[in-house]
């Protein structure tokens, strides 16, 4: 298992697109996939857990993958947030 | 047909979601209530019943996929956006494995399970404070209950029976029922729910259909067959009007109407009068989702990009990083033309809860804009390094807002050539010759433009605070309010001191305040000399057509005399009837 923090950039916070592009990506890997937000954990396959989560601009969230993939997962996830889900 | 009754007129306030006046007969769209009941399943059709939850699924994709292509070919990518994120809704594979396992679990009917499944991440969002994922739940509520139609088998709700014009009123319209409305038939449409951001509200003004949201109360208001008045310019909604507001409407639609056909020809036309004098005319800028209707309505450059929003949304300051984005990605969507960014102009009755303002006895006069930001020089540093890095293709100009007195503009140059010097080391792009404007909104510094102007390489006139200050009248009191004129004779002298002590020190003067976009002005405005006038979006083109009717010569005489002139009534009489009768416009 590992583990990266990350923070929102873009200015709606994890909305509904970036929300979607997360997911697209996340469920790419085998990985299980997590979102931790102040320690509220989310599936990251799942848009309603990610959108639920609420998580606005400068939020900071820690991201986990467990799996056989999970570096990439992860690696394939920080390069969505610093691109801000572009 | 329009009439009007014995029925008691009611006018509603809400929030103006799509511009534009309606006048038609009110087609109440009975709620669409999704009846979800509890019914027990016996163990021999748990899997019948998670086949049909299947079922129902991929008839929901379809349906989408199709509501899909209509919303791309009606609204374009953004709106094809809006339902790949409702698919992705749909087929959250959480809460699928979790249906189908409480399906199993408690024996229970598909739709009651899904239901039950999805207010849980409904209520979630329902409890955030914050607007945006506030307006997040209309999504939600889309995509589930036409899953839950699916799964019962039913109808999704009227459409079909919206035989002829009308003007539809309901609780709510979800994003995929405001796609698919039908432009020949929707008038407009007014709801009880709803904000300027919801998708649906979004999408209404891509397709043009004037709408009033959040008018509270309005399904309990109005009957199937009423006269109702949509007015999407002004947030009001008239049911049963009397004869009197019935005529003053369809007046003001004709003109309105008039002015959208007759005016979209003289959307690529220069902004120059008949002898030839050329006006800047560009846009104001609140929110990002404006840009459309502003290429649309073809304004070349942004005239007063506020940037306020930027600070609104979340408790936290925006990083440079972010604002440096939003400017950046905003400067090239106009280049060559200018964007104005005028610095953060909060305090007064903008409040964010990312910078802590004290309460003030008198706020608008209190701790507000360059006030603040030369008391927070980290915060306005951060803002001002975002725009100087955004400015390296050369058509971004900073605009420093509530000026008073010289003395803030050396103070605020200082700090300027500070960051510029710390970008400069960092070899970081950016334009060192940025021109920096002076916002003269306050009568102190409209008093001493000249000096002012000699500090900056322009000036742009704000008249909402101009008048407020200068006439010593908060117009939201409505026992004061006759003293705020659309044409206050006491600040348009003050106006025509401030151009020409600009013009005197050789920096150009505009104008973004309200006044700007007032057509009523425009002669007068043109007359004094402005060099660029940055008016709302949906003015642009009225505001064009009047400058492109007229003189310059004529307009210099008009304004000369109307200055001259001894009431603020007197001023708006005269210019009513030279447009009128000598150049055949049409006022408002």
């Amino acid at each position: 298992m590992i583990t990266k923090k990350v923070k929102i950039n873009s200015p709606d916070g994890l909305h509904m697109k970036p929300a979607h592009e997360l997911v697209k990506v996340a469920q790419k890997f085998q990985s299980k996939i997590i979102l931790n937000k102040d320690g509220t954990k989310v599936e990251g396959k799942s848009i309603l857990s990610v959108l639920a989560l609420a998580a606005g601009i400068g939020q900071e969230l820690e991201l986990i993958a467990d799996g056989p993939d999970e570096n990439e997962a992860i690696e394939a996830l920080v390069i969505l947030f610093n691109h801000d889900f572009k | 047909m329009i009439k009007t009754n014995a029925k008691k007129m009611i006018k509603l306030k809400g929030v103006a979601a799509s511009s534009g006046i309606a006048i038609g007969q009110g087609f109440k769209l009975t709620g669409d209530v999704i009846k979800v009941e509890e019914r027990d399943i016996p163990r021999g059709k748990i899997e019948l019943e998670i086949k049909k939850f299947k079922k129902a699924i991929d008839s929901t994709k379809r349906e989408l996929g199709e509501i899909q292509s209509q919303a791309k070919s009606k609204i374009g990518k953004e709106g094809k956006d809006v339902f790949d994120a409702h698919l992705s809704l749909l087929e959250d594979q959480l809460v699928i494995e979790e249906t189908i396992a409480q399906i199993k679990k408690q024996r229970k009917n598909s739709d009651f399970i899904y239901y039950e499944v999805m207010q849980g991440f409904q209520d979630s969002l329902q409890n955030v404070d914050n607007e945006y994922f506030m307006g997040r739940v209309a999504d939600i509520k889309d995509v589930k209950r036409r899953l839950i139609k699916n799964i019962q088998g039913r109808e999704s709700r009227f459409l079909n029976n919206i035989t002829k014009k009308a003007i539809i009123v309901a609780h709510d319209l979800t994003p995929s029922e405001t796609v698919l409305l039908d432009r020949q038939k929707v008038l407009a449409f007014a709801t009880d729910t709803g904000g300027k951001t919801s998708h649906a509200a979004i999408m209404a003004r891509s397709m043009q259909i004037p709408s009033v949201v959040g008018v509270e109360k309005i399904t309990s208001n109005v009957n199937t067959g009423d006269t109702v008045i949509v007015d999407g310019i002004n947030g009001i909604v008239i049911i049963n009007p009397s004869q009197l507001i019935l005529n003053k409407y369809l007046k003001l639609r004709a003109a309105y109407d008039e002015l959208t056909k007759d005016l979209s020809r003289f959307r690529e036309l220069p902004c120059r009068t008949l002898d030839g004098k050329d006006v800047e005319l560009s846009a104001n800028l609140d929110f990002l989702d404006e840009v459309n209707s502003i290429i649309n309505y073809g304004a070349k450059g942004i005239g007063l990009f506020r940037t306020e929003y930027l600070y609104m949304t979340s408790e936290k300051l925006p990083t440079e990083e972010d604002e440096f984005q939003e400017y950046l990605n905003i400067s090239e969507m106009f280049h060559p033309h200018p964007v104005i960014i005028r610095t953060l102009d909060i305090g007064g009755d903008k409040n964010p809860r990312c910078c802590s303002i004290p309460e003030e006895d008198n706020p608008a006069m209190g701790w507000r804009a360059i006030r603040f930001c030369l008391e927070n020089p980290n915060i306005f540093k951060s803002q001002l390094r975002a725009i100087l890095r955004a400015s390296a293709n050369k058509n971004v100009k900073i605009l420093l807002p509530m000026i008073s007195c010289v003395e803030e503009i050396y103070k605020t140059k200082t700090i300027i050539d500070q960051v510029k010097g710390e970008l400069l080391s960092l070899k970081i792009p950016f334009d060192d010759n940025i021109e920096i404007g002076a916002m003269i909104e306050v009568p102190s510094a409209a008093l001493t433009a000249d000096v002012i102007a000699e500090e900056v390489d322009f000036l742009s006139i704000g008249t909402n605070d101009l008048i407020q200050y200068t006439v010593a009248v908060d117009r939201t009191n409505l026992r004061v309010a006759y003293l705020y004129n659309r044409l206050p004779l006491s600040v348009l002298r003050l106006i025509q001191r401030v151009v020409d002590a600009g013009h005197s020190k050789g920096v150009w003067v505009g104008m973004c305040g309200e006044m700007a976009g007032d057509p009523l002005a425009t002669l007068i405005l043109l007359g004094i000399g402005l060099d660029e006038l940055s008016v709302s979006p949906a003015m642009i083109l009225e505001i064009k057509k009047i400058i492109r009717t007229v003189t310059f010569a004529d307009s210099q005489k008009i304004a000369e005399k109307a200055l001259q002139m001894r009431t603020s009534e007197q001023v708006e009489r005269y210019i009513r009837n030279v447009m009128t009768t000598r150049y055949k416009l049409k006022i408002n």
